[in-house]
């Protein structure tokens, strides 16, 4: 029984009308009216469940949308809501079912196939998504946007001549061209000139620029494609010519110096003597034109070298140490890796040093007098040179002296902080960072650094205060504020900082609010299919897409997943939480009792913590806000399947990030605990062929072939035929002894510490009870070991040995403090 | 922040040429209350109390930062005191200082010319004299605000008793 009276039947257009127009609460009622007389009218009880949906009655919504659907399910309108509604909780795969159903019972439906073709594209699914974009267009050829749709749907998948196709099609079909550029057209001709160049035809993209550039609003695209093409086409003369017009237009724009260079065929890696001078001639040229380009003065550094190097340097440096510029060091040290230049920069920088010393100029000609905080920033300059080179005492000297000169400058302290956490004291970086904070409560930049450096030194409330000093006041949780504001880096390093200290429960709360954000920008692209098909704005929105499925490639998930990782494995190797470090080298009885006594002091601070938590978060209810029913993060470290919840962060590392040896890292630590050989061997494999040398792979191979041998005959004969190959490539037949010395000599002859850790690791591995790891550990003693001996390396070797149950760590801890004098870890206590 | 910057260059055939350099005058505010506190611990021996930086904020012209090439590196704080039987008030230089790399670059005088000046326009109330303390053997300071038409009026002894020259004379300038 679908045919309403009359009466009624106008009353369900209206609710429909309801519905489009946001107005939930009336339509509600509507539908109520309806109902009363006509209780099992199967589309009014559907439209009845998608408001209450809307009205945050989700359990009724789903009822009566299905006790709709029940009473009449051949009707689209039931079906097309039940789509609606699974939408609207993210379940898009069974939307796209619901949607197909009602588009088999009402095949030309506009607003059904709009709505379906809409997640096609938000799911990927380019097959289906051509398809429903052909019916729309068929169905609506006079429309540009359903033209354009099917273009897009054709790029998507891979095809971009057919999306070409399509656009000639409809600009064939239009009558009047609008004559003054036109926004819309605008963007529509720059995007079939970007299908153009997608499709490698740079002739035909190049002729088409000229073609639509009186239709065209955005010149600088036209300019800057011209440009671009007339180089990939190989006429240099022209492209010269383009780029200068365009450096003409912006002299600071790298893109386009880089494009006059290569347009006079400069563009190589490596450029011999004759072309170098060419091309400090040319920026020469550059600078007298344009004297406040500072890419001018800039770039000609990355090119120079000797002498020229030496004096464009000089002539750089002096300008900017005159002009105070804090950020000189930034801008420089990407050229330390040439080491000729490092070694310039540094002599160039002792000379004015002793030159303002002497006689307050960069020379001692005394013709001019510089300001005094020429030697302000010199001395800053010095201090930044020489942390990067890792000589902390030299750089604390220097900043120290800078300090003493100005010590109101807030990025002195800030500099400080960062040597002290290269040197390896966390507490004082922290408070020169405080000290720095202090000198300018306004600036957010310089509170976000200070807590930065309190989470780094682990203290976590002390960073809590200070970061919500910038966050919103009003709210009843500011701290929540900043995951509201996907302020990622906080989330990042606190979760890791309490991995550090073994509350893995708090760690991958921290983790998991990073994951969610990334859910959130992929949900966000939603609201753009439709949005920029209206707006046109089709060259933003492409790249959207692209950047979309790039998305969880970035850092900040990548650190995200990395932490969850570590937080999940370490689950499943101590399902009793981690161990503190007062219970090594405890017996099982006295580790019994240190746990029994733990445990007690525990249940008291819980219920004292639950006292607490209980008053605040009555106070938060009364503010308003959300009280956060699992502070601790209990309910991740009690997860099921730890590795499972791994596996779901490292699966989109595997699928966006395979290039990074991180991944396959870390896939095999999960693999090989989950007794996934083949896959684990697949992981390792993958990082060979990124980085056989890497440190790291040595100690799990090692520990590969042991579970092999440990599996026996619970491995398949087939994986065991698999696995035999590949070992057998690898190491054609030697024993795991053999494999573990022939390392071990190349890492004494590399001098590379993390090696030497591998290699001890394996070496424990293969021949327990055995001191020989230990004393592998204790060659990085050695000098020839110096340049990889890092704070973090030396770190981990003591990790390492602790973990052996060696009895040289307080040996080595003395070895590592008078390497690292500062470094607070390696202190005795 | 820095108000409307001044560019300094004086020279001369025979002297060495100063490269140039901007100064400007900022407000003290509660942000960057931490480095007027960083100046003056530096600058001077005394501990200045919560009271002396809570005043700071109140008195508007009359306490200043200087900025040199956008580096705060001198400050002056001053306070107004209620003159019996008048509507006029005295303005006492608690502190006027500059670091020791910063000096013989005119920011001093700047300081204090900024202050004579707003003391000289001031109305509500109007400003009938401004005065300080130097410690006796000070003769920079001395000759610093003799040069600015500052008059020595008074020897007061003991007046810096936690230091080893204790005596101090006070200096005035008489506005209206």
């Amino acid at each position: 029984m679908r045919e309403l009276p009359q009466k009624e039947a106008n009353l369900f257009k209206q609710i429909l009308k309801c519905y489009e127009n946001k107005q939930y609460k009336k339509g509600f009622k509507g539908a109520e009216q309806i109902l009363k007389k006509f209780p099992e009218h199967g589309e009014t009880l559907a439209l009845k469940g998608l408001f209450c949906n809307h009205l945050d009655k989700k359990e009724e919504a789903y009822e009566f949308v299905k006790k709709g659907l029940r009473h009449d399910l051949k009707s689209h309108i039931c079906w097309h809501v039940f789509g609606l509604l699974y939408r609207s909780d993210k379940n898009y795969e069974e939307a796209l079912k619901c949607y197909s159903q009602a588009l088999k019972i009402d095949k030309e439906n506009i607003q059904i196939m709009r709505d379906f073709s809409l997640l096609q594209i938000h799911t990927r699914n380019y097959e289906g998504l051509v398809d429903t974009r052909h019916q729309l267009l068929e169905l609506r050829p006079q429309n540009r946007q359903y033209w354009i749709g099917l273009a897009i749907a054709y790029q998507m998948m891979g095809k971009p001549d057919s999306g070409v196709k399509v656009l000639t099609a409809y600009e064939e079909t239009l009558k009047d061209i609008p004559t003054k550029p036109d926004y819309e057209h605008s963007e529509m001709l720059l995007y079939h000139n970007s299908l153009l160049e997608e499709m490698g035809d740079i002739q035909a993209a190049y002729d088409h620029l000229d073609a639509i550039e009186k239709h065209v609003c955005d010149l600088k695209a036209i300019r800057e494609k011209r440009a671009q093409f007339l180089l990939a086409l190989g006429r240099q003369q022209e492209a010269e010519a383009a780029y200068r017009t365009l450096i003409s237009h912006n002299p600071d724009n790298f893109a386009y110096i880089d494009g006059l260079q290569k347009s006079l065929g400069l563009g190589n890696k490596s450029l011999t003597a004759e072309e170098e001078a060419i091309v400090v001639g040319m920026f020469q040229e550059l600078q007298k034109e344009y004297p406040r380009s500072n890419a001018a003065k800039r770039l000609p550094l990355r090119y120079a070298s000797g002498d020229s190097f030496a004096s464009i340097a000089d002539e750089y440096l002096r300008s900017m140490l005159r002009k105070g510029v804090p950020s000189l060091f930034v801008n420089l040290k990407t050229l330390y890796s040439d080491k000729t230049k490092e070694a310039v920069i540094e002599k160039l920088a002792l000379g004015y040093l002793a030159a303002l010393d002497k006689s307050k100029g960069f020379d001692h000609s005394g013709s001019i007098v510089e300001p005094p905080t020429a030697l302000l920033w010199t001395l800053y300059f010095l201090a930044q040179h020489y942390d990067y080179k890792r000589e902390s005492d030299t750089a604390l000297g220097y900043i120290n002296r800078a300090i003493e000169h100005t010590p109101t400058l807030v990025e002195l302290h800030m500099t400080k902080g960062r040597i002290l956490k290269h040197a390896g004291d966390f507490n004082s970086a922290m408070e020169s960072l405080n000290e720095a904070r202090e000198l300018d409560l306004q600036d957010r930049f310089i509170n976000s650094k200070c807590t930065k450096y309190m989470l780094r030194a682990d203290k976590v409330a002390e960073a809590e205060k200070t970061v919500i000093l910038f966050a919103r006041a009003d709210i009843a949780d500011p701290l929540h504020d900043l995951v509201d504001m996907q302020a990622q880096w906080y989330l990042l390093e606190a979760g890791e900082s309490h991995l550090r200290q073994g509350q893995i429960g708090k760690a991958l709360k921290r983790f998991h609010q990073v994951e969610k954000h990334f859910a959130e920008f992929t949900e966000d692209q939603l609201d753009f299919h439709m949005y920029c098909l209206r707006k046109m704005t089709l060259r933003a929105y492409i790249s959207l897409l692209k950047l979309e499925d790039q998305l969880r490639s970035h850092q900040s998930f990548v650190r995200a997943a990395q932490g969850a990782v570590k937080c999940y494995v370490s689950i499943f190797d101590q399902p009793d939480g981690v161990e503190p470090p007062e219970m090594e080298g405890m017996t099982e009885a006295e580790k019994k009792k240190f746990r029994s006594k733990q445990r007690k002091a525990e249940l008291k601070a819980q219920k004292e913590a639950e006292e607490k938590k209980a008053q605040a978060d009555q106070e938060l209810t009364k503010k308003g806000g959300k009280v956060d029913e699992d502070p601790e993060g209990v309910k991740y470290t009690k997860a099921e399947d730890p590795l499972g919840e791994a596996l779901k962060f490292l699966r989109p590392l595997q699928e966006l990030a395979p290039e990074r040896i991180e991944t396959h890292l870390m896939g095999f630590e999960i693999y090989i605990r989950k007794n996934k050989f083949l896959l684990a061997l697949k992981s390792l494999l993958k990082a060979i062929k990124i980085d056989a040398e890497n440190a790291t792979l040595h100690e799990q191979l090692v520990r590969f072939a042991l579970a092999v041998k440990k599996a026996g005959s619970a491995l398949s004969p087939a994986a065991k035929t698999v696995i035999d190959k590949h070992w057998n490539d690898l190491y054609k037949g030697q024993d795991l002894a053999a494999v573990g010395n022939s390392f071990l000599k190349k890492s004494e002859e590399q001098g590379s510490v993390p090696h030497l850790i591998s290699a001890a690791i394996a070496s424990s591995l293969i021949e327990p009870k055995n001191d020989k790891a230990e004393a592998i550990l204790f060659l990085m003693a050695d000098d020839k070991y110096k340049s990889t001996r890092s704070l973090e390396s030396a770190l981990v070797a003591q990790k390492t040995l602790r973990s052996m149950r060696s009895g040289r760590v307080s040996e080595f801890r003395a070895k590592a403090a008078e390497w690292f004098p500062k470094a607070t870890v390696f202190q005795s206590v | 922040m820095t108000p409307p910057a001044i560019m300094s260059n004086n020279s001369t055939e025979d002297k060495p040429k100063n490269a140039a350099f901007r100064v400007g005058l900022g407000d003290i505010t509660p942000n960057n209350l931490g480095q007027l506190k960083r100046l003056n611990t530096v600058l001077f021996p005394v501990v200045y109390t919560a009271s002396f930086y809570k005043n700071v904020l109140d008195v508007g012209e009359f306490a200043k930062i200087i900025y040199f090439n956008d580096v705060c590196v001198g400050a002056v704080c001053c306070r107004t005191e209620v003159v019996e039987k008048s509507s006029a008030q005295n303005l006492y230089i608690a502190t006027l200082g500059v670091l020791a790399p910063y000096r013989r670059l005119g920011l001093g005088s700047k300081m204090l010319k900024h202050i004579v000046d707003h003391a000289e326009l001031s109305t509500t109330p109007s400003i009938a004299k401004i005065y300080l303390h130097v410690q006796e053997d000070n003769e920079e300071a001395l000759e610093f605000y003799k040069k600015h038409g500052f008059e020595v009026t008074e020897k007061c002894e003991n007046y810096y008793p936690q230091f080893d020259v204790k005596d101090a004379f006070k200096l005035e300038k008489i506005i209206s």
